[in-house]
Parts: structure tokens; sequence; C-alpha cells
């Protein structure tokens, strides 16, 4: 399964990398809007991690031309702290706040590409 | 003198000559009438007979001599009186004094001669007394002898014979001359005062005729003894009819004052001016005025009286008329002056309508009165007095005016007694109202300001209007009400009932009368508007839910509104006379911080707040200064709100504008930090996993520390988080449901039990995420101070709290539900209960201080609140109240 990671934190790429890799994931990281969707139509993931809060483009418009171009690819957003209610206009599958403990994120991804599967 | 002529007889020619002379002066003298002229002719012809120059006659008058005649003296009537001689004195006094014939030479007996010698030359003299019996009553002088041959001579013996002779029988001449003089001087006398006597009388008894008195003169028993033309005119007898007869022009009831007054002149005393009253032949009662005096014979006896009586019926007449009209004219003072004290329009408008219909006044059978309507532009009908209360308003003013009745009791007493019934107006009410711009004879009335006296209706198409028509009038005036050069209203009379012709005189005299009306109906309608203008205010004042109160200078509270009764709690009576910083502030002294103060210091207004336990909360305090016309400051009125619960608000809005800021700020810083927070706690944690012993333990300490900071960025993100809630229907249950399971290893972990009672199917419109937060903060706050005890969470309707008039039988939607989360542990300290809900405080060691900020939140977001109550060391209760009704 190959997963999709985009964050302007490099750090955090590589914490997601090692940790998504320890759970058998195949990891893409894109350390910018941009190159995130390149990537994303050049070699399609199974799923995308979107960082929302990026210095060139933010996330939700890097969410909204990943759905349009592809909509079935499960999209969880990363976010810094509960943005629930802003997101209930989007489209995102998922949110899932920002935390040193991976286990949240983990789970989501788990539940998502079961249910892309199907 | 016989003897003498005797003596001399020897010398005939002589003496034949002197008696020719003594006989032609005696024949000269014989036949004069005249008195003065006899002794003139005497002097004359005497002067002549003896060649004299000058003859002077002198009768005796006590002692002097005074010259009575005289010859030969130029101007002599200038100088006679210098010319008496007193006896002894002078030629002529020497010889009455010597009672004989003298013969003077002058300038040997110049002291004889000096009289007349200043005025003449004087020679020679011989003077001779006038003799009558033995009374000398004059002298006879001669003077300045002429001779035959030229020069004057000395008189002779012979002269002196001559002389004696003639003087002799001159005195006898003269005495009886004088004597016919006197009595014919009396007879002349008597003759005309005989005729005066009858002119008189003539004259008297024609005045006593025509006098257009009545002169009547009656015995002393009454009987009329004369009776004149002027008796005749005014009581109508003839003379015949009343000579003999007791006065049959004396009323009955006067005859024994009359027999009085009989009595009074048998005294001798005279009645004057007296005014009674007497009665004709044809029984007319006439008023005359009289005056009687008694009437004397010669001897001074009173044997008559006499009556002078002047009819005065016309002036009395004039007088009752006078008295009359004056009576009437204070009539209609006194209901004018009732008037214009009467401020009340209504009470105003019936007294000016009785006036005009009352007998006593102006006397119209019936009155209408029209007032302008301002708004409108029309005349409308005000009010109308008929027929029905016309006997009985006059008798009811003429009565109250007598009984000089006090105003007051006098307009009850018109309320009370007059115009019960407004007939006249109930057939009117369709043409109750007229444009002024019409062509109605009312309108024209109106805008020419002149009365009109329509006397036939049928003359006058104009007139016919319908509202005349309506009273059934066919004559009738209109006479415009003016008060200050301007109309406003018009009087309407008429007489339908007695006939009585309007004369142009009574629209005058009425028209005096509507201006001062017209006034008074003006100050009352004014009256009227300032009062309906009070009420206004006064309902405005009192329905203004702000403290309202009016204070004198000196702090005394004089006018308050309801707000103020039911804020202080007190009625009114026990407010008003009392001092305001007492009543409001519970203080003995002014309170210095009320603007109350400076207004009275300064004389300006001044609002501020006012914070004042006493009052139990913060007030927006005015005091604006009332002053009177010369400035002086009369009070000043004050309006205080209560802006406690604004302030609030204030507080409120300020503490989330500066959240706002400070979440905006924290949203960036935290998630500058959570990036560097999430590498460090991850990266930890895979060392954590990939090492051992000491390092592990190291590396674990890392991530919980981190993770703690993780935590503390999430609350404040969440509580500085400015986004609305999306309210969706949430059954209370399902919510607990779901956090119920989430607690249990919390509590199991402090030995604590949470027991619910919640009513089934209670749902809200709110954010159940949300209402999740406040649930698993406010149990596991209480499980925080909790050891082993209960916690109980209780959700309930309250039915009672939302007063609404909507609560029917449907549907529920005002009510409210309540969550109470109690527990039975430590408890919030007293001085910490206040300020468990802000944010950043907090009593333990690993809190953020941001949970009960957020709770709080979350409830005021949906329309609730929430209290606390606390023990310490016994437990607290939370309570929320939320509304149920879905906020739109």
């Amino acid at each position: 399964m190959k997963i999709l990671v985009v964050d302007d934190e490099k750090n955090i790429l590589k914490l997601y990398k090692a940790e998504l890799e320890d759970e058998n994931y195949t990891v893409i990281t894109a350390n910018s809007g941009a190159e995130a969707l390149e990537i994303f139509s050049k070699e399609p993931p199974d799923l995308v991690t979107l960082d929302i809060l990026m210095p060139d483009m933010d996330g939700i418009h890097v969410l909204r031309l990943m759905k349009e171009k592809n909509p079935h690819i499960p999209i969880i957003m990363l976010t810094a702290y509960d943005y629930r209610d802003d997101f209930s206009v989007w489209v995102a599958d998922a949110y899932v706040v920002k935390s040193s403990d991976l286990t949240n994120l983990k789970d989501t991804i788990k539940q998502l590409l079961a249910k892309s599967k199907l | 003198m016989a003897k003498k002529l005797n003596n001399q007889g020897s010398k005939r020619n002589n003496i034949s000559q002197k008696l020719s002379v003594i006989f032609e002066l005696i024949k000269s003298i014989l036949y004069v009438e005249d008195f003065n002229e006899l002794l003139n002719k005497i002097t004359k012809e005497a002067a002549r007979a003896f060649n004299a120059n000058i003859c002077i006659l002198r009768l005796v008058e006590g002692d002097r001599l005074p010259v009575k005649a005289s010859f030969g003296i130029p101007n002599i009537e200038y100088i006679s009186e210098e010319l008496a001689v007193s006896i002894g004195e002078g030629v002529a006094g020497r010889t009455f004094e010597l009672g004989q014939t003298t013969i003077f030479k002058c300038s040997d007996d110049f002291d004889y001669c000096s009289a007349l010698s200043k005025h003449m030359e004087l020679h020679t003299a011989i003077c001779t007394p006038l003799i009558i019996g033995n009374r000398i009553i004059g002298t006879f002088g001669l003077y300045n002898k002429i001779a035959e041959e030229g020069g004057i001579i000395t008189f002779s013996e012979d002269d002196k014979v001559v002389l004696e002779g003639f003087a002799s029988i001159a005195a006898v001449v003269i005495d009886k001359s004088m004597l016919f003089e006197r009595l014919g001087k009396k007879e002349k006398e008597a003759v005309e005062a005989v005729k005066s006597i009858g002119d008189l009388r003539e004259l008297l008894e024609g005045v006593v005729e025509n006098s257009a008195d009545a002169i009547v003169t009656t015995d002393l028993e009454g009987r009329v003894t004369s009776w004149n033309k002027g008796a005749e005119k005014i009581y109508g007898f003839t003379k015949e009819e009343v000579i003999g007869r007791f006065m049959p022009f004396i009323p009955d009831i006067l005859i024994e004052t009359e027999r009085g007054y009989l009595e009074l002149l048998k005294n001798g005393q005279t009645i004057k001016d007296i005014e009674t009253i007497r009665i004709t032949k044809d029984g007319r009662i006439i008023d005359v005025n009289l005056t009687l005096s008694p009437v004397k014979d010669a001897a001074g006896n009173i044997i008559a009286t006499s009556g002078i009586s002047r009819d005065i019926s016309e002036k009395k007449r004039i007088e009752r008329e006078l008295r009359n009209r004056n009576e009437e004219l204070s009539r209609l003072y006194f209901i004018s002056s009732a008037m214009r004290g009467t401020l009340e329009l209504d009470k105003l408008l019936r007294m000016i309508l009785a006036a005009v219909t009352m007998g006593e006044g102006f006397g119209f059978n019936r009155a209408i009165l029209f007032l302008l309507d301002e708004d409108r532009n029309t005349l409308r009908i005000a009010m109308g007095v008929g027929p029905s209360s016309l006997e009985e308003a006059s008798d009811i003013w003429l009565r109250l005016w007598k009984e000089g009745k006090t105003l007051s009791v006098l307009t009850e007493e018109i309320d009370r007694n007059l115009f019960q019934k407004d007939s006249l107006i109930e057939g009117l009410c369709c043409d109750a109202e007229l444009q002024l711009e019409s062509n109605s004879i009312l309108a024209r009335v109106f805008r020419e300001k002149m009365p009109i006296n329509v006397t036939d209706i049928n003359a006058f198409s104009e007139s016919q209007t319908l509202f005349v028509k309506q009273l059934g009038s066919n004559a009738y005036a209109l006479v415009p009400l003016i008060a200050k050069d301007r109309v406003i209203g018009v009087l309407w009379v008429d007489n339908l009932f007695t006939g009585k012709k309007i004369e142009n005189s009574d629209i005058d005299f009425l028209r005096n009368f509507t201006d001062h009306m017209a006034s008074a109906v003006e100050n009352a309608r004014l009256f009227e508007k300032v009062t309906t203008t009070e009420k206004e205010m006064e309902n405005i004042f009192e329905s203004i839910s702000d403290l309202l109160y009016y204070n004198s200078p000196d702090y005394t509270i004089k006018r308050i509104n309801k707000a103020v009764t039911e804020k202080i709690g007190k009625p009114a009576q026990d407010i008003i006379g009392k001092k305001c910083y007492k009543i409001f502030h519970g203080l003995d002294q002014p309170f210095v911080k009320c603007p109350h103060h400076k207004t009275l210091k300064t004389g300006k207004p001044f609002i501020e707040e006012v914070e004042d336990p006493n009052l139990g909360g913060t007030f927006l305090v005015s005091s604006s200064p009332i002053f009177d016309q010369k400035g002086s400051l009369l009070g000043t009125i004050h309006i205080a709100r209560d802006i406690s619960e604004l302030k609030k608000l204030r507080e409120k809005l300020n503490a989330s504008e500066r959240m706002a800021t400070l979440g905006e700020m924290a949203a960036k810083v935290a998630h500058e930090i959570r990036n560097p927070l999430l590498s460090i706690g991850g990266f930890a944690k895979r060392l954590e996993k990939h090492s051992s012993g000491d390092l592990k333990e190291y590396a674990k300490i890392i991530v919980d520390e981190t993770r703690r900071l993780e935590s503390v960025l999430s609350d404040i993100l969440i509580f500085v988080k400015s986004g609305h809630i999306e309210k969706k229907k949430v059954y209370i249950n399902d919510v607990i449901d779901s956090i119920s399971t989430l607690l249990v290893p919390e509590l199991e972990s402090k030995g604590n039990v949470l027991t619910k009672e919640i009513e089934p199917d209670i749902f809200i419109w709110g954010d159940s995420y949300r209402l999740k937060e406040v649930f698993i903060n406010l149990i596991s706050n209480a499980n925080q101070a909790t050891d082993f005890g209960i916690i109980s969470l209780k959700v309930y309707r309250d039915r009672h709290a939302f007063n609404s008039s909507l609560a029917s039988n449907k549907e529920i939607t005002d009510e409210q539900i309540v969550i109470e989360i109690s527990d039975n542990g430590c408890g919030i300290k007293q001085e910490d209960i206040g300020r468990i809900f802000d944010p950043f405080f907090t009593t333990r060691a690993m809190g953020t201080g941001l949970g009960l900020s957020i709770t709080k939140r979350i409830i005021e977001e949906h329309g609730g609140r929430i209290e606390v109550a606390s023990v310490w060391s016994e437990g607290t209760v939370f309570k929320i109240y939320l509304p149920i009704k879905e906020d739109k």
C-alpha cells in the first residue's frame, strides 16, 4: 500500500515515513503542495495524509485539487487542533489532530484503506 | 313888626315903595308848587329887589345851616357843601345865633364873611333869621348891595325893615311848603307800595298757578284749600274735586304718616325733600319729592299748610332701570368671573350657555356653541342648551348669585342641576362637523369675524342650513367667539319659543360677552391641552422602566416613578420627602460619587456610572438641573438605569475580544510549537521503542512530557477558537451514553461511582460534540476532586423556569433542561468560587485551567448558563440550564 505523506516539515516527514514503514506501508513524501499534486497525478497513491497549514499552497486547496482529479483516493487531513467544524464543507475522508502519539493516525489509515479495498 | 312899620310910616313914599317890593316878592313866590323851585325863586327875586349881588337861603338842620338855595354864586352845586356853616359861624351862623336881622360890613366884620369870601369878593351883607313863632327855621342873607350910581354900598336900615317883612312871610311860605313836600312824598310812597304789592301778588299767583309742581295748601285738618294747575296735572283731580276734601292723593297706607306730618307742621316744623309715593285719580302710583311748610297769619299763628310736590316717577324709573342694569351687569360680571375662573372646558361651556339662555342674562331660548377643531379645520358642536333647561337655568343662576355662593360651590351646583339633558344636540349629530371652507353661513361668520342676525330665514336662502332646519328655527343670530384676534368658535342663538325678535343691540351686548368668554374658552382649551399633555407625560414618566425621580436642591425627593417604588420596595409616600442619599444609598449625607452632587455644585448635567451595593448593582445615573424662568435652580431630575447586566455583558465582550486576539496569536504559536513537539514526541517514542534500560525510561519521560505539552496546546486552541456551533436536535441520553464508557477507567482509578438519573427523551438543539466535552470536563473535574465517592448526574426538564405565555399543552419548546453534576468530594474554597470559570485558573498541579472556561463558553453558546455551589470538604454541585427551544 502506497501512502503519500504531505507536510512542509522535513522532520515530520521523516517521522511519519519511519513510523508508517514500520507498519509496512510504502511511503512517498512531499514537502509542498505542488510536489504532492505532481506525485498524486504521476503515481497515484492509495491514501494521502495532508497537512493543512503549508506555506506555499495550503492543504485545503491541495485537498480540493486532489479530489477533483481522483475522488476515490482517501485523504486524511492532519490538523494542528480540532478543525472539525471548519471542515464540514470540505470533502476530506478523515481529520486527525496532529500528535506525537501516532496511534490515532495509524488506526484511521487502517480503517480507510480497509474501506477503500471494498 | 307892625309897630316898626308904623314908626317909619311918616315917610310915606318910602313905605309904599317898601311894601310894593314885599308884595312883588310874595306874589312871585306864592304860586310856586315845587319846594326847591320856590326857594330858588325867593333868592332870585330878593337879590333883584334889594339890588344885591348875592343871595343865600339856609334852612337849619340840627346845629348846621346848609345852603338850600342861592343866587349869584357861580358853580354853587360844587361848593354848596363847603358853604354850610354851624350856628354862630359866619354871617348866617351869627344871624341865627342873634335871632335878629344883622347888617355886616365885611371890612369890619371879617370873621363873619370868611366862608363865602374864599370864593367871591364880599364887601357888605345883610342877613335875617326865618322865624315861625318862636322857631328859627333858617337864615336869609343878601350880599354886596349895588348903588344906583354904581359901586357897592352898605345895606341900609330901610333894607333891614323890608327884608324882615319879606322874611317873615317867606318863612311861613317855606315852612308850609316843607310840610306839603313831606306829605306829598309819603302819599306817593304809599301809592307805589300798594301798586308793587299788587304786582308781587299777581306774580306769586302766576307762579303758583302755573308751576309744574303740585302746590297744595290745606287747613290743619288736611282739607285742601288751594290746588294749582300743577297739582291737577300731576294728580289728575280738578280743583273742584279736591277743595274742602282730605287730600285724596295720599295712598291709604300713608294716611297715618301724613297725619304725623300735619302734627309736625302744627309745631312749626318744615318737612323738606322727602321722597314718597302718591296715588293719582286713575289709581297710578307715582313717586314724588315733597316739601311741606306751615303757613302763618300776620300774628304768627299757624293756620294752614302748604305742600310742594314734584313728580319724580320718571327719575325713579331711570334710577330703577339703572339699578336693574347695574344688577344685571354685576350678575353678568359674576358669571363672567366664574367663567374666567373655570378651567374645565366642559364646565365652562355649560356656564356660557347658561348665561346666554338664562332669563336674567341674555335670555335667548336656545344656544349652541361651535368650536374650532384645528386639527381637522372644522367647526364642531361643542355643546347646546335647549328649552328643557331654560327656566331651570335662569332660576339657578339667580339664586346662586343672590346667595353669594363661592365659585367652587357654584360650579358644583351647575354640574348637578343644569343641563342634564342635551336633547337639542341629539338630533344634530349628522351635522356636527362643518368644513371651514364651505359656503355655510356658520363658516362665513367664522371667516369674516362678524356676527350675522338672520331675522327671517326665508328672506335669506343661505341661512337655511341643514342644522337650522333640524332645529326648526325661523330666525337666529350667529356671533363669532374671538380670542386674541383669532376666531375660536361661533355661538348660535335663537328665540324659537318666545318668538322675541333678536335686536342688533342684543347682538352687540352678546358680543361683548362672547369676547370675554372666548378668552376664557381659549384658556380652558389650553388648560385642557396642558392637562392632556401632563397626563401623557405622567404616563410616560410612570411607565419608564428606568428609575426616574425629581429632587429639590436640598436632596429631598419630590417625585418618583413606579420603577423607583419597585426598586426601593416601599410605597411612594415612604420615599417622597426623604433625602435621596438616604433612600437610594442608605447614607446620612450626600453620596459623593453620584452625579447629582456635581450637578448641584455646577448647575450642569452629568452622567456617571454609579456602583452601589446598597442598590444591588451598577447604575448609569444621569442628573439634569431644572431651572425656573429666572434661572434659579428648582431641582434636579435623575434617570438611573440598572446596567449591571450590561456591564457584565460588556466585560464579557471585552474578554472575548481579548480572547480572539489571544486566540489568533495562540493558534499561530501553537502551530509553530506543535510541529516541533510532534517531532520530538514522535522520535522519542521511536527511541523508547528501540532502546532499553535507563535510556528507554528517559525516552519515555520525553514522550510523556511532550504529550502533556500537546494536551495544553489543544486546550488552548479549543478555548481560543471562535467557531460557531452547528445546532442539531441532540438527545442528552445519547451524548451521555457515548461518554460513559470513555470515563469508566478514569472513575475507577479513583474509586468513584457515577450515578445517573436522566429523564427519558430529553433533547435540546445543540452540538453533541461540544456537549460531550462539557460532560467530560465536568465529570472529570468531579472525579479529580473526589476519592471513593459518588458522582451524580441528573438531567431533567424544568417546566417553570421560563414563565412563557406560550407554554401550552402543545410541544414544550419554551422550557429548559437542567443538568446537575454533583460530587461529595473536596469542594471548592469560597475564595476560589468566583474565579473557577476564569481561563487558566486552576487549583490542580496538572490542570490547564481551561476546562471550566471551555465548558462555560459552550454552555453560553447554547444560550444556557452554568451555576456552581460548593462547600469546602463537602462537595460541589454544577447546574447547567439549557433552553430547549431551537434558537433561530
